[in-house]
């Protein structure tokens, strides 16, 4: 049985080999050599087990069929540095026209973003960007900003001598961190008769949040505000508030804008987001590429916008999520 | 009582019962260190917060007792989640959900099994193997996106069970199952056997492979049960959700005396070495001690677990060989 076995591996691997040598891989993204010209973009994205990382390559992947010069391949950087920039060095040796780069770790695709510019690859940065590049273009949404458009909110709605708890994202990454600094200039420092009374590092994740959260309603009976760098770590504190009378007025802050979040926001549960929308990314990721490729510019550096999100206009983005098949 | 006495039975306790001689410790130094720590309903909160990762604990207990190991639970779980999460959304069955999540999770963990007894792969690299293809199948179903509006599958992780919350019901029952198999089955004394010396178990006649299979399959219901546990918690299928939990439930049976090189290890232990981890992430909390400290903390809990483990162990080992030389010193002399 082992005999025989081996014996079909061998054939099966000579087999490939042999098909391999005899014939190019084709490939949806080959080339055509008539008809106008087709463009391969090579999509590499920060990590698909990231919930915001799958909605921006899934945009993407949506919005590149609107192009019919354009083939986007997307691949998986999951979550290392190594991962990615081999994925880089294999995009640019693979000759692809455009290299899109969601960086896991801006300084450390940095060398790599920067051979593709010397390969003559058109390279662009996105969520977030790698700054001072020379020859790439990036499109981003500004971390400061996200979370300034909250905090400025914040200062009238958080009561005086208010207890405050902080759950921040990954430390090291670029949003995490400016969207912390950017509370702190934006509202800490200018109400300075708020407590925080705990502050963590739940790496973007709910369950984490949740299981800080359930601490600090033991030592703390009095909680104002939920301050989180992302929707999910907020939306995981709430769960654990709701339903609690001492915490029915508690507000609560994220970014992203995740159909969680505008689904909390309308039940009255969450307080604001602010929008850090893939779609609009994806759409102008494929519009940057697209002038980029065709010569049209030369360099492109961009921000979306980053609107709040609150009771006020949830409905909008309520139907923006049920669009996208989010929220059914 | 002679002091030879007294030194046997100081002995007896410490290997026996040192891990709960350190959970009563750290009890009565979080009691005091903060007075939140006491309160009932924190220590409820503590219970909860522990319970997936001690189900999966459970599981890697029995495995490594048997001497394999389960990298990809964390993923499993995931999977099964998801499944389950969807299956409720669809077809509106509770019962349906839960059994969609042991289903996947047993398929899953058959797989491992088939693996390591089949094609002879160390647990090691098949289980890493099948976390790679696990969390790749949870992010292809769902697209990477999570699934909300989830209704009343949050009943299994948020609701209440003979007044305790349903997670801690869960954990218990799972605890009594796992001692109960390890304590007075056939199979618990095999799996002991295999992971003391697996030729001597094969050739005492005991089926390895068999039991190892099995061995799989419960890991496999105990996965699923904390998949479902898990999504209902966090009000969600999230295909990204429970990532490291392999490593805390790790954790949590090598704390509590489960021995890396197999047949050695308690199901009560196990929840005394998960209670650890969860007092310890509780107090460093409710103190603010430092992010960053608190990760040096944690890992130098498990280096002095896997310290204590080997020279445990390695102290086993003389005694033994002390006892063996003087039963021959002792046979000698009457012969």
């Amino acid at each position: 049985m082992k005999k025989w076995l081996s014996v079909l591996l061998v054939v099966v691997l000579m087999m490939s080999v042999l098909v391999g040598c005899s014939k190019p891989a084709e490939t949806k993204t080959e080339p055509k050599n008539e008809g106008p010209q087709v463009y391969r973009v090579a999509y590499i994205a920060r990590a698909q087990a990231d919930s915001f990382a799958a909605w921006l390559a899934n945009a993407v992947k949506e919005e590149a069929e609107k192009y019919d010069n354009i083939v986007v391949d997307i691949f998986d950087g999951q979550a290392n540095d190594s991962t990615q920039n081999a994925l880089i060095e294999n995009a640019i040796t693979s000759k692809y026209d455009a290299i899109i780069i969601q960086p896991n770790n801006g300084e450390a695709q940095r060398p790599y973003a920067e051979k593709a510019v010397a390969a003559g690859i058109i390279t662009i940065t996105t969520n977030a960007r790698i700054d001072g590049i020379e020859g790439a273009s990036s499109v981003d949404a500004d971390p400061y900003a996200q979370a300034a458009v909250n905090a400025v909110v914040a200062i009238d709605q958080i009561p005086q001598n208010a207890n405050v708890v902080v759950l921040n994202g990954p430390p090291g990454n670029f949003h995490a961190d400016a969207r912390r600094v950017s509370w702190q200039k934006e509202f800490f420092e200018k109400r300075p008769d708020v407590k925080i009374v705990g502050e963590e590092i739940a790496n973007w994740n709910k369950d984490e949040a949740m299981n800080y959260m359930e601490t600090w309603v033991q030592a703390n009976s009095k909680i104002d505000a939920i301050i989180a760098m992302n929707d999910n770590m907020a939306a995981g504190a709430l769960e654990v508030v709701k339903g609690d009378a001492r915490f029915a007025n508690i507000l609560a802050y994220g970014v992203d804008g995740t159909a969680e979040a505008v689904l909390l926001i309308k039940e009255g549960l969450m307080t604001s987001t602010s929008l850090q929308s893939a779609y609009e990314l994806a759409t102008n990721l494929l519009a940057t590429s697209h002038k980029l490729l065709t010569g049209e510019e030369t360099k492109i550096d961009m921000d979306i916008d980053c609107p709040l999100i609150n009771i006020d206009n949830v409905d909008e983005f309520i139907e923006m999520h049920k669009r996208a098949g989010a929220i059914r | 009582m002679t002091t030879n006495k007294i030194n046997k039975i100081w002995t007896e306790i410490k290997s026996k019962y040192s891990i709960f001689l350190v959970l009563a410790v750290l009890f009565i130094i979080c009691s005091l260190a903060n007075e939140n720590f006491l309160s009932y309903t924190n220590l409820t909160n503590i219970s909860r917060q522990i319970s997936v990762v001690t189900i999966l604990a459970f599981g890697q207990t029995i495995l490594i007792i048997c001497g394999m190991l389960d990298l990809s639970s964390g993923s499993v779980l995931a999977l099964a989640g998801v499944l389950s999460v969807s299956t409720y959304i669809n077809t509106g069955s509770l019962l349906l959900a839960f059994i969609v999540a042991i289903i996947a999770s047993v398929i899953c963990n058959i797989l491992n099994g088939l693996m390591v007894t089949k094609f002879k792969t160390p647990p090691f690299i098949a289980t890493l193997a099948m976390m790679t293809m696990a969390r790749g199948a949870a992010l292809l179903y769902t697209n990477g996106q999570n699934i909300y509006q989830i209704g009343d599958y949050i009943k299994f992780g948020q609701g209440s069970t003979f007044g305790l919350p349903t997670p801690i019901v869960f954990m218990l029952v799972i605890l009594a199952i796992t001692w109960y198999i390890l304590k007075h089955t056939i199979f618990g004394r095999s799996v002991y056997a295999i992971g003391g010396n697996e030729e001597a178990a094969n050739a005492s006649g005991i089926s390895v492979d068999s039991i190892k299979m099995k061995a799989y399959i419960i890991n496999g219901v105990f996965v699923g049960i904390a998949g479902v546990i898990f999504m209902s918690r966090v009000n969600g299928g999230m295909p990204n959700g429970a990532v490291g939990f392999e490593f805390h439930a790790l954790t949590a049976a090598v704390i509590g005396g489960t021995s890396f090189t197999g047949g050695i290890g308690s199901a009560v232990g196990t929840l005394a070495g998960a209670f650890i981890v969860g007092f310890l992430d509780n107090i460093m909390v409710l103190t603010r001690v430092n992010s960053y400290l608190q990760q040096i903390i944690r890992g130098a809990i498990i280096a002095l677990a896997v310290i204590y483990d080997i020279w445990a162990k390695s102290k086993r080992t003389k005694r033994k060989l002390r006892s063996v030389e003087a039963d021959s010193k002792e046979t000698a002399k009457n012969n």
